[in-house]
Protein backbone atom coordinates (compact mmCIF):
# COMPACT_ATOMS: atom_id res chain seq x y z
CA UNK A 1 0.00 0.00 0.00
CA UNK A 2 2.80 2.37 0.95
CA UNK A 3 4.58 1.54 -2.31
CA UNK A 4 1.42 2.25 -4.23
CA UNK A 5 0.95 5.64 -2.55
CA UNK A 6 4.56 6.56 -3.34
CA UNK A 7 4.31 5.31 -6.92
CA UNK A 8 4.15 7.58 -9.93
CA UNK A 9 0.75 6.27 -11.06
CA UNK A 10 -0.88 7.36 -7.80
CA UNK A 11 0.66 10.82 -8.17
CA UNK A 12 -0.75 11.03 -11.71
CA UNK A 13 -4.16 10.01 -10.38
CA UNK A 14 -4.04 12.64 -7.63
CA UNK A 15 -3.01 15.37 -10.08
CA UNK A 16 -5.77 14.33 -12.52
CA UNK A 17 -8.40 14.42 -9.78
CA UNK A 18 -7.32 17.91 -8.70
CA UNK A 19 -7.29 19.20 -12.30
CA UNK A 20 -10.74 17.73 -13.02
CA UNK A 21 -12.17 19.17 -9.80
CA UNK A 22 -10.84 22.55 -10.92
CA UNK A 23 -12.43 22.02 -14.33
CA UNK A 24 -15.79 21.20 -12.74
CA UNK A 25 -15.70 24.35 -10.62
CA UNK A 26 -14.58 26.48 -13.55
CA UNK A 27 -17.19 25.26 -16.05
CA UNK A 28 -19.97 25.25 -13.44
CA UNK A 29 -19.29 28.89 -12.66
CA UNK A 30 -18.08 30.27 -16.00
CA UNK A 31 -20.41 28.35 -18.34
CA UNK A 32 -19.06 27.53 -21.81
CA UNK A 33 -15.42 26.63 -21.92
CA UNK A 34 -12.60 26.36 -24.38
CA UNK A 35 -12.47 22.56 -24.04
CA UNK A 36 -16.17 22.21 -24.84
CA UNK A 37 -15.76 24.43 -27.90
CA UNK A 38 -12.77 22.36 -29.05
CA UNK A 39 -14.73 19.13 -28.61
CA UNK A 40 -17.52 20.76 -30.59
CA UNK A 41 -15.13 21.66 -33.42
CA UNK A 42 -14.05 18.00 -33.62
CA UNK A 43 -17.38 16.27 -33.19
CA UNK A 44 -19.94 18.63 -34.78
CA UNK A 45 -19.06 18.06 -38.49
CA UNK A 46 -19.00 14.28 -38.04
CA UNK A 47 -22.23 14.34 -36.03
CA UNK A 48 -23.90 16.42 -38.76
CA UNK A 49 -22.96 13.91 -41.44
CA UNK A 50 -23.99 10.92 -39.31
CA UNK A 51 -27.33 12.55 -38.47
CA UNK A 52 -28.06 13.42 -42.09
CA UNK A 53 -27.30 9.90 -43.30
CA UNK A 54 -29.44 8.40 -40.53
CA UNK A 55 -32.32 10.77 -41.29
CA UNK A 56 -32.27 9.86 -44.98
CA UNK A 57 -32.21 6.14 -44.27
CA UNK A 58 -34.94 6.44 -41.64
CA UNK A 59 -37.14 8.50 -43.95
CA UNK A 60 -36.71 5.95 -46.74
CA UNK A 61 -37.54 3.03 -44.46
CA UNK A 62 -40.50 4.82 -42.88
CA UNK A 63 -42.11 5.50 -46.28
CA UNK A 64 -41.63 1.92 -47.38
CA UNK A 65 -42.94 0.62 -44.06
CA UNK A 66 -46.45 2.07 -44.48
CA UNK A 67 -49.12 -0.32 -45.68
CA UNK A 68 -51.78 0.57 -48.27
CA UNK A 69 -54.50 0.78 -45.60
CA UNK A 70 -52.34 3.04 -43.45
CA UNK A 71 -51.72 5.34 -46.41
CA UNK A 72 -55.44 5.42 -47.21
CA UNK A 73 -56.24 6.26 -43.59
CA UNK A 74 -53.62 8.97 -43.62
CA UNK A 75 -55.02 10.51 -46.82
CA UNK A 76 -58.61 10.53 -45.53
CA UNK A 77 -57.51 12.08 -42.23
CA UNK A 78 -55.59 14.76 -44.09
CA UNK A 79 -58.55 15.46 -46.37
CA UNK A 80 -60.80 15.92 -43.34
CA UNK A 81 -58.28 18.19 -41.69
CA UNK A 82 -57.92 20.12 -44.95
CA UNK A 83 -61.67 20.67 -45.08
CA UNK A 84 -61.70 22.01 -41.51
CA UNK A 85 -58.76 24.26 -42.28
CA UNK A 86 -60.61 25.70 -45.29
CA UNK A 87 -63.47 26.72 -42.99
CA UNK A 88 -61.01 28.27 -40.57
CA UNK A 89 -59.28 30.07 -43.45
CA UNK A 90 -62.52 31.77 -44.42
CA UNK A 91 -62.99 32.96 -40.82
CA UNK A 92 -59.39 34.06 -40.70
CA UNK A 93 -59.63 36.05 -43.94
CA UNK A 94 -62.77 37.83 -42.78
CA UNK A 95 -61.22 38.60 -39.38
CA UNK A 96 -58.03 39.84 -41.02
CA UNK A 97 -59.96 42.17 -43.33
CA UNK A 98 -61.94 43.50 -40.40
CA UNK A 99 -58.72 43.95 -38.44
CA UNK A 100 -57.18 45.94 -41.29
CA UNK A 101 -60.26 48.18 -41.49
CA UNK A 102 -60.15 48.79 -37.74
CA UNK A 103 -56.44 49.56 -37.87
CA UNK A 104 -57.07 52.21 -40.50
CA UNK A 105 -59.95 53.67 -38.50
CA UNK A 106 -57.94 53.73 -35.25
CA UNK A 107 -54.69 54.90 -36.95
CA UNK A 108 -52.68 51.95 -35.63
CA UNK A 109 -49.45 51.42 -37.51
CA UNK A 110 -47.87 47.97 -37.62
CA UNK A 111 -44.40 47.56 -36.15
CA UNK A 112 -41.72 46.46 -38.57
CA UNK A 113 -40.73 42.88 -37.79
CA UNK A 114 -37.39 42.81 -36.07
CA UNK A 115 -37.16 39.12 -35.29
CA UNK A 116 -33.88 37.61 -36.42
CA UNK A 117 -33.54 33.86 -36.77
CA UNK A 118 -30.93 31.26 -37.68
CA UNK A 119 -31.70 27.83 -39.12
CA UNK A 120 -30.05 24.81 -37.55
CA UNK A 121 -30.12 21.03 -37.69
CA UNK A 122 -30.35 18.81 -34.65
CA UNK A 123 -27.01 17.00 -34.68
CA UNK A 124 -27.20 15.11 -31.41
CA UNK A 125 -29.43 13.80 -28.67
CA UNK A 126 -27.57 12.69 -25.60
CA UNK A 127 -28.81 9.42 -24.11
CA UNK A 128 -27.94 10.70 -20.63
CA UNK A 129 -30.54 13.47 -20.77
CA UNK A 130 -33.87 12.27 -19.31
CA UNK A 131 -35.67 15.32 -20.71
CA UNK A 132 -34.94 14.88 -24.46
CA UNK A 133 -32.55 17.82 -24.76
CA UNK A 134 -30.58 18.06 -27.98
CA UNK A 135 -27.58 19.68 -29.66
CA UNK A 136 -27.74 21.90 -32.74
CA UNK A 137 -25.03 22.59 -35.28
CA UNK A 138 -24.66 26.34 -34.75
CA UNK A 139 -23.18 28.32 -31.88
CA UNK A 140 -21.81 31.66 -30.83
CA UNK A 141 -20.02 32.12 -34.16
CA UNK A 142 -23.48 32.26 -35.78
CA UNK A 143 -24.80 34.73 -33.22
CA UNK A 144 -26.49 32.19 -30.95
CA UNK A 145 -26.34 32.88 -27.23
CA UNK A 146 -27.67 31.25 -24.08
CA UNK A 147 -31.36 31.95 -23.53
CA UNK A 148 -32.32 32.18 -27.21
CA UNK A 149 -35.72 30.59 -27.95
CA UNK A 150 -35.76 27.62 -30.34
CA UNK A 151 -38.76 27.00 -32.58
CA UNK A 152 -39.96 24.96 -35.55
CA UNK A 153 -42.74 25.74 -38.00
CA UNK A 154 -45.09 23.94 -35.58
CA UNK A 155 -44.18 26.07 -32.58
CA UNK A 156 -41.86 26.57 -29.62
CA UNK A 157 -39.58 23.64 -28.76
CA UNK A 158 -37.13 24.98 -26.19
CA UNK A 159 -34.35 27.34 -25.24
CA UNK A 160 -30.57 27.41 -25.76
CA UNK A 161 -29.01 26.41 -22.44
CA UNK A 162 -25.33 26.36 -23.48
CA UNK A 163 -23.75 28.03 -26.49
CA UNK A 164 -20.30 26.97 -27.67
CA UNK A 165 -18.42 28.16 -30.74
CA UNK A 166 -19.98 25.86 -33.33
CA UNK A 167 -22.61 23.94 -31.39
CA UNK A 168 -25.28 24.69 -28.81
CA UNK A 169 -27.25 22.70 -26.27
CA UNK A 170 -31.01 23.11 -26.23
CA UNK A 171 -33.24 22.36 -23.25
CA UNK A 172 -36.59 21.37 -24.70
CA UNK A 173 -39.97 22.17 -23.18
CA UNK A 174 -40.03 18.72 -21.55
CA UNK A 175 -37.22 19.79 -19.22
CA UNK A 176 -38.04 20.80 -15.67
CA UNK A 177 -35.60 23.68 -16.11
CA UNK A 178 -37.74 25.37 -18.77
CA UNK A 179 -40.63 27.61 -17.74
CA UNK A 180 -42.66 29.58 -20.26
CA UNK A 181 -45.29 32.24 -19.64
CA UNK A 182 -48.22 31.13 -21.76
CA UNK A 183 -51.73 32.21 -22.60
CA UNK A 184 -54.83 30.64 -24.09
CA UNK A 185 -55.61 32.61 -27.22
CA UNK A 186 -59.26 31.52 -27.04
CA UNK A 187 -59.92 32.41 -23.39
CA UNK A 188 -57.14 34.95 -22.74
CA UNK A 189 -56.19 33.16 -19.52
CA UNK A 190 -52.56 32.85 -18.69
CA UNK A 191 -50.41 30.41 -16.78
CA UNK A 192 -46.95 28.94 -16.64
CA UNK A 193 -45.88 26.10 -18.91
CA UNK A 194 -43.61 23.58 -17.22
CA UNK A 195 -43.00 19.88 -17.09
CA UNK A 196 -41.83 17.06 -14.86
CA UNK A 197 -40.43 13.61 -15.54
CA UNK A 198 -43.81 11.87 -15.34
CA UNK A 199 -45.36 14.15 -17.95
CA UNK A 200 -42.16 14.29 -20.01
CA UNK A 201 -42.23 10.51 -20.39
CA UNK A 202 -45.63 10.92 -22.12
CA UNK A 203 -44.48 13.93 -24.16
CA UNK A 204 -46.95 16.24 -22.42
CA UNK A 205 -46.63 19.67 -20.77
CA UNK A 206 -48.35 21.27 -17.81
CA UNK A 207 -49.95 24.73 -17.81
CA UNK A 208 -50.02 25.62 -14.11
CA UNK A 209 -51.54 28.38 -11.96
CA UNK A 210 -54.93 28.49 -13.67
CA UNK A 211 -57.81 29.87 -11.64
CA UNK A 212 -60.12 27.40 -9.90
CA UNK A 213 -62.96 28.53 -12.15
CA UNK A 214 -60.87 28.55 -15.31
CA UNK A 215 -62.68 28.63 -18.63
CA UNK A 216 -59.87 26.83 -20.41
CA UNK A 217 -61.14 23.62 -21.95
CA UNK A 218 -60.01 20.72 -24.10
CA UNK A 219 -58.92 21.81 -27.56
CA UNK A 220 -57.91 25.38 -26.63
CA UNK A 221 -54.71 26.58 -28.26
CA UNK A 222 -51.88 27.72 -25.97
CA UNK A 223 -49.23 30.22 -27.10
CA UNK A 224 -46.45 32.16 -25.44
CA UNK A 225 -47.61 35.36 -23.77
CA UNK A 226 -44.33 37.27 -24.14
CA UNK A 227 -44.26 38.07 -20.43
CA UNK A 228 -40.76 38.45 -19.05
CA UNK A 229 -39.15 39.07 -22.42
CA UNK A 230 -37.63 35.58 -22.59
CA UNK A 231 -39.83 34.36 -25.45
CA UNK A 232 -41.60 36.38 -28.13
CA UNK A 233 -45.37 36.54 -27.81
CA UNK A 234 -47.71 34.36 -29.86
CA UNK A 235 -45.43 31.39 -30.45
CA UNK A 236 -47.58 28.27 -30.70
CA UNK A 237 -47.02 25.69 -27.97
CA UNK A 238 -49.84 23.15 -28.07
CA UNK A 239 -53.47 22.32 -27.40
CA UNK A 240 -55.20 21.58 -24.13
CA UNK A 241 -55.76 17.86 -23.67
CA UNK A 242 -57.47 18.06 -20.27
CA UNK A 243 -57.90 20.34 -17.26
CA UNK A 244 -57.12 18.88 -13.83
CA UNK A 245 -57.27 20.07 -10.23
CA UNK A 246 -53.90 20.94 -8.69
CA UNK A 247 -52.60 18.46 -6.11
CA UNK A 248 -51.44 21.20 -3.74
CA UNK A 249 -53.96 24.06 -3.80
CA UNK A 250 -57.30 25.23 -5.23
CA UNK A 251 -55.86 26.18 -8.60
CA UNK A 252 -56.10 24.03 -11.68
CA UNK A 253 -53.66 23.00 -14.34
CA UNK A 254 -54.07 22.04 -17.97
CA UNK A 255 -52.34 19.12 -19.64
CA UNK A 256 -50.95 20.37 -22.94
CA UNK A 257 -50.07 18.27 -25.95
CA UNK A 258 -47.35 20.16 -27.86
CA UNK A 259 -47.83 20.76 -31.58
CA UNK A 260 -44.30 19.55 -32.19
CA UNK A 261 -43.08 16.06 -31.29
CA UNK A 262 -40.36 17.31 -28.95
CA UNK A 263 -38.45 14.05 -28.80
CA UNK A 264 -37.87 13.80 -32.55
CA UNK A 265 -37.29 17.35 -33.79
CA UNK A 266 -34.81 17.47 -36.68
CA UNK A 267 -34.71 21.03 -38.02
CA UNK A 268 -35.12 24.14 -35.87
CA UNK A 269 -34.87 27.92 -35.98
CA UNK A 270 -33.07 29.85 -33.25
CA UNK A 271 -34.51 33.31 -32.53
CA UNK A 272 -31.40 35.34 -31.82
CA UNK A 273 -33.25 38.64 -31.37
CA UNK A 274 -36.86 39.76 -31.19
CA UNK A 275 -38.76 42.89 -30.20
CA UNK A 276 -39.05 43.13 -26.43
CA UNK A 277 -36.23 40.69 -25.73
CA UNK A 278 -35.10 40.98 -22.13
CA UNK A 279 -37.87 43.37 -21.19
CA UNK A 280 -40.12 42.59 -18.26
CA UNK A 281 -43.31 43.91 -19.82
CA UNK A 282 -45.52 41.98 -22.16
CA UNK A 283 -44.73 42.20 -25.84
CA UNK A 284 -48.08 42.69 -27.50
CA UNK A 285 -48.91 44.75 -30.54
CA UNK A 286 -52.52 45.39 -29.63
CA UNK A 287 -53.35 47.70 -26.72
CA UNK A 288 -55.83 45.27 -25.13
CA UNK A 289 -57.22 45.46 -21.60
CA UNK A 290 -55.36 43.80 -18.75
CA UNK A 291 -57.87 41.06 -18.25
CA UNK A 292 -55.58 38.41 -16.90
CA UNK A 293 -52.94 38.01 -14.24
CA UNK A 294 -49.71 36.78 -15.71
CA UNK A 295 -47.12 34.62 -14.05
CA UNK A 296 -43.53 35.65 -14.56
CA UNK A 297 -40.92 33.45 -16.13
CA UNK B 1 8.44 -1.03 -32.31
CA UNK B 2 6.47 -1.95 -29.22
CA UNK B 3 6.22 1.72 -28.23
CA UNK B 4 4.94 2.43 -31.71
CA UNK B 5 2.32 -0.26 -31.21
CA UNK B 6 1.27 1.39 -28.01
CA UNK B 7 0.91 4.78 -29.71
CA UNK B 8 -1.13 3.28 -32.54
CA UNK B 9 -3.29 1.38 -30.07
CA UNK B 10 -3.91 4.53 -28.04
CA UNK B 11 -4.92 6.44 -31.17
CA UNK B 12 -7.23 3.57 -32.12
CA UNK B 13 -8.86 3.73 -28.67
CA UNK B 14 -9.40 7.48 -28.97
CA UNK B 15 -10.86 7.03 -32.45
CA UNK B 16 -13.08 4.25 -31.11
CA UNK B 17 -14.37 6.49 -28.31
CA UNK B 18 -15.06 9.29 -30.81
CA UNK B 19 -16.97 6.96 -33.14
CA UNK B 20 -18.95 5.48 -30.24
CA UNK B 21 -19.75 8.98 -29.02
CA UNK B 22 -21.13 9.87 -32.43
CA UNK B 23 -23.13 6.64 -32.57
CA UNK B 24 -24.72 7.27 -29.19
CA UNK B 25 -25.46 10.91 -29.94
CA UNK B 26 -26.89 10.51 -33.46
CA UNK B 27 -30.67 10.72 -33.23
CA UNK B 28 -32.48 7.67 -34.60
CA UNK B 29 -29.39 5.53 -35.12
CA UNK B 30 -29.63 3.25 -32.09
CA UNK B 31 -33.23 2.23 -31.45
CA UNK B 32 -34.64 3.43 -28.14
CA UNK B 33 -35.81 0.71 -25.74
CA UNK B 34 -38.33 1.88 -23.14
CA UNK B 35 -37.52 5.38 -24.37
CA UNK B 36 -33.80 5.20 -23.57
CA UNK B 37 -30.66 4.71 -25.62
CA UNK B 38 -27.29 3.25 -24.55
CA UNK B 39 -24.22 5.25 -23.51
CA UNK B 40 -21.53 3.41 -25.46
CA UNK B 41 -18.39 5.28 -24.42
CA UNK B 42 -18.67 4.19 -20.78
CA UNK B 43 -18.47 0.40 -21.28
CA UNK B 44 -15.79 0.96 -23.92
CA UNK B 45 -13.62 2.84 -21.41
CA UNK B 46 -14.27 0.14 -18.79
CA UNK B 47 -13.07 -2.71 -21.04
CA UNK B 48 -10.09 -0.67 -22.26
CA UNK B 49 -9.17 -0.20 -18.59
CA UNK B 50 -8.97 -3.99 -18.22
CA UNK B 51 -6.39 -4.15 -21.00
CA UNK B 52 -4.17 -1.17 -20.15
CA UNK B 53 -1.95 -0.12 -17.24
CA UNK B 54 -3.55 2.12 -14.64
CA UNK B 55 -2.29 5.45 -16.03
CA UNK B 56 -3.45 4.61 -19.55
CA UNK B 57 -6.74 3.28 -18.21
CA UNK B 58 -7.32 6.49 -16.32
CA UNK B 59 -6.52 8.60 -19.40
CA UNK B 60 -9.08 6.75 -21.54
CA UNK B 61 -11.59 6.91 -18.69
CA UNK B 62 -11.11 10.67 -18.51
CA UNK B 63 -11.48 10.94 -22.31
CA UNK B 64 -14.72 8.92 -22.29
CA UNK B 65 -15.99 10.97 -19.37
CA UNK B 66 -15.21 14.24 -21.15
CA UNK B 67 -17.24 13.07 -24.14
CA UNK B 68 -20.15 12.34 -21.79
CA UNK B 69 -19.74 15.71 -20.09
CA UNK B 70 -19.73 17.49 -23.42
CA UNK B 71 -22.77 15.61 -24.69
CA UNK B 72 -24.87 15.93 -21.57
CA UNK B 73 -24.33 18.49 -18.92
CA UNK B 74 -22.02 21.19 -20.21
CA UNK B 75 -20.33 21.01 -16.80
CA UNK B 76 -17.06 19.46 -17.88
CA UNK B 77 -15.24 17.21 -15.47
CA UNK B 78 -17.87 15.26 -13.54
CA UNK B 79 -18.08 12.16 -15.73
CA UNK B 80 -14.36 12.53 -16.51
CA UNK B 81 -13.49 12.48 -12.81
CA UNK B 82 -15.68 9.51 -11.93
CA UNK B 83 -14.65 7.50 -15.00
CA UNK B 84 -10.96 8.36 -14.51
CA UNK B 85 -10.95 7.06 -10.95
CA UNK B 86 -13.08 4.01 -11.80
CA UNK B 87 -10.89 3.00 -14.75
CA UNK B 88 -7.75 3.47 -12.64
CA UNK B 89 -9.27 1.14 -10.04
CA UNK B 90 -10.42 -1.39 -12.63
CA UNK B 91 -6.93 -1.57 -14.13
CA UNK B 92 -5.32 -2.13 -10.72
CA UNK B 93 -7.94 -4.68 -9.73
CA UNK B 94 -7.66 -6.68 -12.94
CA UNK B 95 -3.86 -6.75 -12.80
CA UNK B 96 -3.79 -7.81 -9.16
CA UNK B 97 -6.75 -10.16 -8.70
CA UNK B 98 -8.69 -10.93 -11.87
CA UNK B 99 -8.30 -12.63 -15.21
CA UNK B 100 -9.02 -10.83 -18.45
CA UNK B 101 -11.96 -12.70 -19.92
CA UNK B 102 -15.55 -11.96 -21.01
CA UNK B 103 -17.03 -12.85 -17.62
CA UNK B 104 -14.72 -10.41 -15.87
CA UNK B 105 -15.62 -7.80 -18.49
CA UNK B 106 -19.31 -8.19 -17.74
CA UNK B 107 -18.63 -7.99 -13.98
CA UNK B 108 -16.53 -4.87 -14.49
CA UNK B 109 -19.29 -3.42 -16.69
CA UNK B 110 -21.92 -4.11 -14.02
CA UNK B 111 -19.81 -2.33 -11.42
CA UNK B 112 -18.56 0.64 -13.46
CA UNK B 113 -21.90 1.39 -15.13
CA UNK B 114 -23.72 0.96 -11.82
CA UNK B 115 -21.47 3.47 -10.06
CA UNK B 116 -21.49 5.90 -13.02
CA UNK B 117 -25.24 5.93 -13.59
CA UNK B 118 -25.85 5.94 -9.84
CA UNK B 119 -23.62 9.01 -9.47
CA UNK B 120 -25.31 10.62 -12.46
CA UNK B 121 -28.74 10.05 -10.97
CA UNK B 122 -27.65 11.28 -7.54
CA UNK B 123 -25.77 14.43 -8.56
CA UNK B 124 -27.64 15.47 -11.70
CA UNK B 125 -31.19 14.34 -10.95
CA UNK B 126 -31.88 13.62 -7.28
CA UNK B 127 -30.81 17.03 -5.97
CA UNK B 128 -32.31 19.02 -8.85
CA UNK B 129 -35.59 17.58 -10.08
CA UNK B 130 -38.84 16.04 -8.88
CA UNK B 131 -39.81 12.34 -8.72
CA UNK B 132 -36.27 10.87 -8.54
CA UNK B 133 -37.63 7.36 -7.92
CA UNK B 134 -39.72 7.51 -11.07
CA UNK B 135 -36.75 8.83 -13.06
CA UNK B 136 -34.61 5.99 -11.76
CA UNK B 137 -37.23 3.47 -12.82
CA UNK B 138 -38.04 4.78 -16.28
CA UNK B 139 -34.70 6.25 -17.35
CA UNK B 140 -31.62 5.24 -15.38
CA UNK B 141 -32.28 1.52 -14.81
CA UNK B 142 -33.39 0.78 -18.41
CA UNK B 143 -30.37 2.77 -19.67
CA UNK B 144 -28.09 0.76 -17.37
CA UNK B 145 -29.26 -2.61 -18.69
CA UNK B 146 -29.37 -1.44 -22.31
CA UNK B 147 -25.77 -0.18 -22.05
CA UNK B 148 -24.67 -3.37 -20.31
CA UNK B 149 -25.66 -5.41 -23.37
CA UNK B 150 -22.81 -3.84 -25.34
CA UNK B 151 -20.06 -4.86 -22.87
CA UNK B 152 -19.26 -8.30 -24.37
CA UNK B 153 -19.10 -6.93 -27.91
CA UNK B 154 -16.86 -4.03 -26.88
CA UNK B 155 -14.68 -6.42 -24.89
CA UNK B 156 -14.14 -8.65 -27.93
CA UNK B 157 -13.31 -5.68 -30.19
CA UNK B 158 -10.84 -4.13 -27.75
CA UNK B 159 -9.29 -7.45 -26.79
CA UNK B 160 -8.62 -8.16 -30.46
CA UNK B 161 -7.16 -4.68 -30.88
CA UNK B 162 -4.89 -5.08 -27.84
CA UNK B 163 -3.65 -8.50 -29.00
CA UNK B 164 -2.95 -7.33 -32.53
CA UNK B 165 -0.91 -4.38 -31.26
CA UNK B 166 0.91 -5.69 -28.16
CA UNK B 167 3.24 -3.49 -26.17
CA UNK B 168 6.18 -4.37 -23.92
CA UNK B 169 5.51 -5.35 -20.32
Amino acid sequence: MRDFLKGSSFKVLAITVVVLLGLIIYTASAGGSLIASLLGFVSAPMQSVATEVTDNVTEFLDLDGLSKDELKGMVSALQEENSQLHDKLIDYTQTKQENERLKVQLHISEQAPETEMRSASVIGRDPNDPFSGFSIGIGTLSGVSEGDPVITDKGLVGIVSRAYATTSKVDCLLSEDVKVAAVSIDKQESGLIGCNITMASSGLLRLSYLKGETAIAEGDIITTSGEGGVYPANLKIGTVQSVEKSETDVSKYAVIRPFEDLSSVKEVQVIISFPGQGEDDAVTAEPGPDDSEEDGE
Amino acid sequence: MRDLNRIIRSLAYILELLVLFMLQETPGLLPPVYGVRPVLVLPAAAVIAMLEDETGAMAFGVAAGLFCDFGYSGVLGFHALVMGVLCFGVSLLVRAFLQVNPVTAVLVGIGVLGVMFGAQWLFFYFFNYSSPGYALRIHYIPKYFYTLIFVPLLYLVNKALAESLPSGA
